[in-house]
Parts: structure tokens; C-alpha cells; sequence
């Protein structure tokens, strides 16, 4: 693990497309007007013969890909995660996951990253890839898992959802970090907190339980880059460790993580006390900066830390969290 | 129906019609109600269809989900399908859905959800070129989803990528669930507005075998550009014995009338066959 201020990689995920595609001939990839934004301007670049532009037509886009699929190619789909998941909905579930299609649906700037305001802040893309049977759903934490997603997901049977930071990604994980589709990873174990991020999240969860820890509580923290199929296994074996559960997705707290990792604890009739953090039950709104937006929307770690406290009761005053700023070419989270 | 070794013959396409008219009739009785107007509208097509395209080698696509009751027809009278299986047409339990599905046992692709089935045909030929496979993909569309966007984000799409591979019969039957398509949204000029796009256009009877058969030749041997028929059809053609005032889209087959479509139908098998 790096410490924050994290550097950053730029295009881990065209970079990674283009390796794998140099493996598996039957790697195709399509976009949607989004070329450059989306790093498989690299793939256009090597493969021209296998990038089909689809131009803005979001629902012809997915439809073609799932055909392709059921002819025997590998679709890798790009856009914006809101044109990804929200438009052509119907046709992800009609034409990719009622026949269980192997494509692998990519949508960039997820959550509230976009400073572009509701129209292309994809805050809902998790819960509606989560409510498509079969579908699995990925949001990865660093540059390290990004390096690492194509070749995971290449196999898997069925739909694949994946949200992806777009242009600076930051580099949080050591180079031996794996990227795992089967278990959730505990990156510190502590027994006051379980705290669940995924994402971008991640570095806000690590700085908030770093100076929990400072303050006398201590922070299990659990990367979960697979949202579905949830690691129900590893959730529960800390949650269980712990006094209270706290949940950080860059995503509505209604239908992502927060939503599954409560079920999870409900369902094994586990008892404890969660605090969703995320966006609730609003939209955000186009500012200048996303750092503007992750703090005025509680995806700080300073939102972190205070919900931690309150929830384990702690006495006196909240700690105050101080970030280092970050230079540039570098990353830092709020 | 491009999975190698699939084999059908059509001897009589204009006696494949007339056998699609009358298993959907059977199909329908038992429940009194169905798409039977869609079998009606589009027979000439589908057993053209079956005429034309390569067994083992084209692709078909069934965009409007609601007319997969002529291709179970057309399956079962070219002997893709046993006879029998139609019994099972919309029953609980049967793979024969009264809305085409992934279960459903002919055709490439069948869409429910109305206004997706071109995306999907234009998604197969670009795989067939992008593989060097030497086959074309007809895809029946009907007029009423004409008021879906996504149709003309694939037409646009094929068109662009001289998708000539591509052959769309346009089921015209003026027909959608609240009365005629002309009283919902003003299609026309439907040949226009295709070719506007990019498209080759034919616009036949489509209740003419020949014709149609003629057009489907003629696209087929077009190389550059994709390939619409329009065919301008009724819900209530060829079966004399319905009600002039019947809904096209969700006919109303009761017991009496089920036994009067069964005798005309079968009285036209025999003429045919004398």
C-alpha cells in the first residue's frame, strides 16, 4: 500500500484492452462517440479492423453488441457510465441479460467524479446493474486493479459491469496487489469499525481510519471492487468482529454496496448498527471540481470519520481529518 | 437457423402461406384470443423467407416479438418443428411463448421488447464480415416499431457501415395495439424516409409470394448497400370468415369461428392441391 498523495496512471485501462486484445482475437471493441474519454483510442490506434464506432445511439450500441456476442466475439462496450447503464437499459437486460451475453459493459466517470452536473453523473449505474440477473459488477479502486480488469473479467460467463475512473487514476495498491473477483480484501483489521468501501472511496476510507485509529478506534477496512457477486463471506467475518458497520460508495446509498452489504447482515440475521454513506435519495449538481462535489455530498473522509464516531459512540470531539494537498500529477482524496 | 446442418425445403411457397394461416389458427383456438392477425399480415412474408434464405447458412431475425406465432407455423410446415409441438403454443411450461424468447426453438434472434431486432441483425452481419462468413441476415420488422428510435439508430448504424449483407422485410399492416399506425403517428412515406437513410428500397404486395420472393432475390444481390422490402399487408388477409371489424393486433377467435377459419383454410389446402 502507497500512502496518499498517491501517484497517478494515465489510461491503465486502453493500456490493458490493448494487451489483452493482442491475446484474445475475438476481443472487440465499440464506442460510442467516446473514444479518446474512454482510453481505447490505444485500440482504435492497434486494432482499427475490430473498433466499431457506434456514434451516440447508446441503445443500437448494446443491441450490436449483444449480437456480436452471441456470434462468438468478446464486445468490450465504451462510454460514460450514465449512457451506459441509465439509457439503453432495456436493452441490457432484453439483448445482453436475459441470453446471460458475455459483453463487458465499461462506464467512465462514475458517480459524482463528473463535475458535469445529474445528466452525466452516474450515481444510479451500480443498483441498476446489480438488479440485472447474471450481471456482475465491478468498481475498482486503483490503477493497479484497473491494469488487472480486462484480463479478469474476460472469461467470466455472462454480463460484465464495470465503472472506471476517467483520466487521472491514482495509484493506491503496491504492485504485487492482485485483483480478485472472488474475495473481498481486508486491508487492516480492527475491532470497533468494519468499514466497506469501493471505488473511489477507498482512499477516503484508508485517511478516515487512519486517524480513527489515531483516536482510539480502531478500523477494519474491506476494498470490495466485485459489488456482484458480493464476497458475503469475507462481509460478514468482519462485520461480525465489529461494533459498527460503515459503508462508502461514490454512488446513491440505495442500491449499491450500502444496500448489499446491509442485506448481507440482515439476511444472517447479523445486528448491527450501519451507516450508508453516499448520495441519499438526491441528485448532485455541475460544480467546478469533484473534490467540491465529494465534500459537499459526504464522500469525504472527514464524512467518514465523523459517521464512525457517532456510530460507535465515541466520546468527545470529533477528530478533524488534514489531507496533504496534492501536486500535480499527483492524487489525493478529500 | 444458421447453425449448420439445419435443413428445410419450401416446394410451394405459396402453400407455405396458407399452412402458416392455418397452424396459427390452431395455435390461437385453444385460448379463443392471440396475434393471429400478425400471422395473417406477414404469412407470404415468412414462408418467403423460408424460400429464400440459404437453410444452415442466413441469419433470421424476428424484431417484433408478437409474430414469432408465423415462424412456429412456418417451422412446423417446413418440418423444423413436429406438429404436435404447436399444442403447446402460449401454454404454461411450453419453450412455443406467445412472445418470442430466448426458449424460443427457431429463428437466430427474437425480440420482445419492440424496436430491437435491426441492432441485433446489423450486429450479425457485421460479424459475418468481420469473419469472412459468406451469409446475409434477413430481419422482419414491423411498421408500428417504425416508432422506436433505436430502429433508426440502426439504420443509421448499418447504413454507415455498408452493412449489405442486410435485408429488412417491413411487415406494413397499419397495425399497433390502439388502432391503426396512420391514427397514432404518421410513418409515411416509410420507403422515403429508409432510403433517405441510406437504404435500398422496394415496396411490394405483400401478400403477393411472387413479388415478395422477387424483392427479397433482388436485395440479395445488392453489394453495397443494406436492403429494405416494404410490404403492404392486412391483419385480416386470407381468412375471408373474420369479421370485417376485427383487431388486427389481438384477434378474437371463439369456438364457431375457429371451426369456420379451420374449414376455409383446409377447403383452400385441397383446392391447391387438386
Amino acid at each position: 500500500m502507497r500512502e496518499p498523495p498517491y501517484p497517478v496512471a494515465l489510461k491503465p485501462y486502453g493500456q490493458a484492452l490493448v494487451e489483452l486484445a493482442r491475446r484474445r482475437p475475438e476481443v472487440v471493441c465499440l464506442s460510442g462517440d467516446l473514444t479518446r474519454q474512454c482510453e481505447v483510442d490505444l485500440f482504435q490506434a492497434e486494432f482499427p479492423d475490430r473498433f466499431i464506432q457506434c456514434g451516440m445511439a447508446e441503445a443500437n450500441m448494446l443491441g450490436v453488441a449483444g449480437a456480436l456476442a452471441r456470434c462468438g466475439h468478446l464486445p468490450f462496450v465504451h462510454t460514460f457510465g450514465v449512457f451506459a447503464t441509465r439509457r439503453p437499459l432495456d436493452q441490457i437486460i432484453s439483448a445482453i441479460g436475459y441470453p446471460r451475453l458475455p459483453v463487458r459493459i465499461i462506464g467512465f466517470m462514475p458517480g459524482i467524479s463528473s463535475p458535469g452536473g445529474p445528466s452525466h453523473q452516474a450515481i444510479d449505474d451500480v443498483a441498476l446493474m446489480r438488479a440485472v440477473p447474471g450481471m456482475t459488477v465491478l468498481d475498482v479502486a486503483d490503477a493497479i486493479e484497473v491494469r488487472q480488469v480486462c484480463t479478469a473479467i474476460a472469461d467470466l460467463p455472462g454480463p460484465v459491469y464495470v465503472r472506471l475512473k476517467r483520466g487521472e487514476v491514482p495509484v493506491i495498491f503496491g504492485d504485487d496487489h492482485v485483483l480478485s473477483l472472488h474475495r473481498a480484501q481486508v486491508l487492516s483489521r480492527g475491532g470497533d469499525v468494519a468499514l466497506f468501501a469501493s471505488g473511489m472511496m477507498l482512499a477516503p476510507a484508508l485517511a478516515a481510519a487512519r486517524v480513527l485509529g489515531g483516536h482510539g478506534v480502531a478500523v477494519s477496512v474491506v476494498n470490495v471492487p466485485v459489488l456482484k457477486p458480493l464476497d458475503t463471506s469475507t462481509v460478514l467475518d468482519v462485520a461480525t468482529a465489529a461494533r459498527a458497520v460503515i459503508t462508502a460508495e461514490n454512488h446513491l446509498v440505495s442500491g449499491g454496496l450500502g444496500t448489499a452489504i446491509a442485506e448481507t447482515l440482515a439476511e444472517a440475521g447479523l445486528g448491527r448498527p450501519v451507516r450508508r454513506m453516499g448520495l441519499r435519495d438526491t441528485y448532485a449538481e455541475g460544480a467546478c471540481s469533484a473534490e467540491y462535489l465529494f465534500g459537499r455530498y459526504g464522500l469525504s473522509a472527514q464524512s467518514i470519520v465523523t459517521a464512525a464516531w457517532q456510530a460507535v459512540g465515541q466520546a468527545g470531539p470529533v477528530p478533524e481529518v488534514h489531507l496533504p494537498a496534492a501536486d500535480p500529477g499527483e492524487y489525493a482524496p478529500v | 437457423m444458421s447453425d449448420p446442418g439445419t435443413r428445410w425445403t419450401v416446394p410451394d411457397p405459396a402453400r407455405l402461406a396458407t399452412l402458416i394461416r392455418l397452424r396459427a389458427v390452431r395455435m390461437v383456438a385453444p385460448q379463443g384470443f392471440g396475434y393471429l392477425g400478425q400471422a395473417l399480415s406477414s404469412a407470404e412474408e415468412v414462408a418467403a423467407l423460408f424460400a429464400v434464405a440459404r437453410p444452415g447458412v442466413d441469419r433470421m431475425v424476428c424484431s417484433p416479438g408478437h409474430y414469432v406465432i408465423a415462424f412456429y407455423a412456418a417451422a412446423a410446415g417446413t418440418g423444423l418443428l413436429p406438429d404436435e409441438a404447436l399444442a403447446g403454443y402460449g401454454q404454461d411450461g411450453s419453450a412455443l411463448e406467445a412472445i418470442g424468447s430466448e426458449r424460443t426453438p427457431v429463428l437466430d434472434y427474437v425480440c420482445g421488447s419492440l424496436g430491437q431486432g435491426l441492432s441485433a441483425a446489423a450486429g450479425f452481419a457485421l460479424s459475418d464480415r468481420l469473419r469472412g462468413r459468406e451469409a446475409r441476415t434477413f430481419a422482419l420488422v414491423s411498421d408500428g416499431e417504425l416508432e422506436e428510435g433505436q430502429v433508426w439508430e440502426a439504420a443509421m448504424f448499418a447504413a454507415h457501415h455498408r452493412l449489405a449483407a442486410l435485408t429488412v422485410l417491413l411487415d406494413a399492416n397499419n397495425s399497433q395495439v390502439d388502432g391503426p399506425v396512420d391514427s397514432i403517428t404518421t410513418i409515411e412515406p416509410i420507403a422515403a424516409k429508409w432510403a433517405a437513410f441510406g437504404w435500398a428500397t422496394a415496396e411490394v404486395d405483400g401478400h403477393s409470394i411472387t413479388a415478395v420472393i422477387a424483392a427479397l432475390t433482388e436485395a440479395a444481390e445488392r453489394s453495397t448497400r443494406p436492403a429494405v422490402v416494404i410490404c403492404r399487408t392486412s391483419t385480416r388477409r386470407g381468412l375471408d370468415c373474420l369479421p370485417p371489424d376485427a383487431d388486427g393486433h389481438f384477434i378474437k377467435l371463439p369456438a364457431d369461428l375457429a371451426a369456420a377459419a379451420e374449414r376455409e383454410l383446409t377447403a383452400r389446402l385441397e383446392r391447391a392441391d387438386a
